[in-house]
């Protein structure tokens, strides 16, 4: 469902950042990305749903009947992708003064006519199924609380709605739970890994604990290149690889 | 000893502009011809047109009405108009919204140019162009939004958190989207607020405009005071008096109704 293909980005500096990444994801897997602060996580996700363009490379995405290339695009063409592209934020990033449901519609702001869109103009169709995705995400009864009311762990909700109500082909999460209390970060997760069975999961993490516990699947990067794909449950020599020796070292005693 | 010492040299630091700023203000006087002696020798002139005021001529209050509503008329439409030109500039100025430098650029110096301008010289510019009345004035106080309004629009515009808006171009909505059902909702408080302080400001301005010849509830003033009127000006300003207060009354209602609310909330 994506595939990613000797994706390379520089600083805005010129020193390269990632410098080849490739890995694919399908249906049915939850990837977990990790890697030390500063390596590059958050600016591959971003080339994945081309908010930022990469320096070369592919960014492929399969969404069954249609496959597109994400980078070269622009305009009108990236948003048409990008509608089928759910991106979960750090920090959720609603907008705070609209109520919950109105968040969820928006995901689909990308695939409206631009007449609809100015008259506000959403179906009792896209109503429902937008509240049927908040029902999913276990915060129905918030949907007409204005956002900026909502505790963080709800907003994450509301943000995962969103995603879902974009019908996405692929599900990106930058560090999706790195301002929760461990009680949220644990509902906000429980609701996100059951997606992977219709729908490719990326995401960033910062902690490889959750990884071990939610995803399919752990990519480990160092050094702007993949230094690690495969089972969630990282060794200890094979964490000290990802994140060096100090880091390694607290991690599995913590573990 | 030493925090002693210390309050002593602070003291000495600051006897330094004091004294500059004393003499600056001593020499200013002069220039001015600064004389308390001018207000005391004009004291029973001014008693004497006080007594010519008082009382107020009650009889002349009724067809004050209609002129003190073209007064409010004036201030609304100019308003009106002065939002939607102020929110155009704004929308050009703000870094957020416009990605054109060179445009931004040109918004921000009209804008600045136009804050330069007092409102009253803007006015009089409209006078000279368009000639008296009505339509001049509104034209006027819409202008004279886009320097203060627009800026103030620009800056709440500028402070919305980029991610939030950044989270809705990733679902693939366009820039006018983005503006639609993100900045805006976000900033609407602000733009409530600063807007219905402008009419405020355009109620105070639209009276001056009588005076200068626009029409409504100033033009009954000035044209009281050119004839001795002195009674039934007084009346003209009790009518301004009591118009200003109740617009600001209405005014900081609406401002709670909308905006209080909410952060009750």
């Amino acid at each position: 469902m994506l595939s990613v293909q000797n994706v390379a980005k520089r600083l805005p500096d010129g020193r390269p950042l990632l410098k080849d990444i490739s890995f694919e994801a399908k249906k049915g897997e939850f990837i977990g990305i990790l890697g030390e602060s500063g390596v590059g996580k958050t600016v591959l996700l971003r080339c994945i749903n081309g908010l930022t363009a990469p320096d070369s490379g592919d960014v492929v995405i399969n969404g069954g009947d249609t496959v597109v290339k994400v980078n070269g695009k622009r305009g009108q063409e990236l948003r048409v992708i990008q509608q089928r592209i759910g991106m979960i934020f750090q920090g959720s990033m609603l907008v705070k003064r609209l109520s919950v449901l109105e968040n969820v519609l928006t995901g689909r702001l990308g695939r409206i006519s631009t007449i609809r869109s100015l008259l506000y103009g959403f179906t009792e169709d896209e109503m429902t199924v937008a509240l049927e995705q908040l029902e999913r995400v276990g915060i129905k009864n918030l949907a007409h609380r204005r956002a900026e009311t909502l505790s963080g762990g709800e907003m994450q909700r509301v943000a995962i709605a969103r995603a879902l109500f974009q019908e996405p082909y692929l599900l990106l999460a930058d560090e999706p739970v790195a301002n929760l209390d461990p009680k949220n970060t644990e509902i906000v997760l429980d609701y996100l890994k059951p997606l992977a069975k219709e729908v490719a999961i990326v995401g960033v993490f910062h902690a490889p604990e959750l990884v071990s516990k939610y995803c399919t699947r752990a990519i480990g990067i160092r050094d702007g290149v993949v230094c690690y794909d495969g089972s969630p449950f990282i060794s200890p020599s094979k964490l000290e690889d990802i994140y060096g020796t100090e880091r390694a070292v607290c991690t599995t005693s913590v573990a | 000893m030493k925090t002693h010492f210390k309050a002593l040299a602070r003291f000495r630091k600051a006897l330094l502009p004091v004294f500059g700023l004393s003499l600056l203000l001593i020499g200013a006087s002069a220039v001015v011809r600064l004389d308390l002696m001018d207000l005391v020798r004009g004291l029973p002139r001014g008693l004497a047109l006080l007594r010519h005021m008082v009382p107020p001529e009650w009889s002349a209050m009724p067809r004050m009405v209609g002129p003190a509503i073209e007064t409010v008329q004036i201030a609304f439409v100019g308003t009106g108009f002065g939002i939607v030109l102020a929110f155009v500039f704004s929308l050009l100025a703000a870094s957020n919204v416009n990605a054109n430098r060179a445009l931004r650029e040109l918004a921000r110096g009209i804008m600045s140019a136009e804050r330069a301008l007092p409102d009253l010289i803007v006015i009089l510019l409209f006078v000279a162009i368009v000639g008296l009345g009505p339509f001049p004035a509104v034209m006027a106080l819409s202008v004279s939004a886009i320097g203060m309004l627009g800026k103030l629009f620009a800056d709440a515009f500028e402070e919305v958190d980029p991610r939030s808006l950044e989270a809705l171009a990733a679902v693939g909505a366009s820039k006018m989207q983005v503006i639609q059902y993100a900045l805006i909702p976000q900033v609407m408080p602000s733009l409530i607020a600063n807007s219905l302080f402008r009419f405020e400001v355009n109620i105070r301005l639209s009276i001056f405009l009588g005076v200068v010849g626009a029409g409504g509830i100033g033009s009954e003033l000035i044209m009281a005071t050119r004839l001795l009127n002195y009674r039934t000006a007084l009346s003209a300003i009790i009518v301004i008096l009591v118009l200003v207060m109740v617009c600001e009354r209405i005014s900081d209602a609406l401002k709670k109704a909308v905006i209080g609310h909410e952060v009750l909330q």
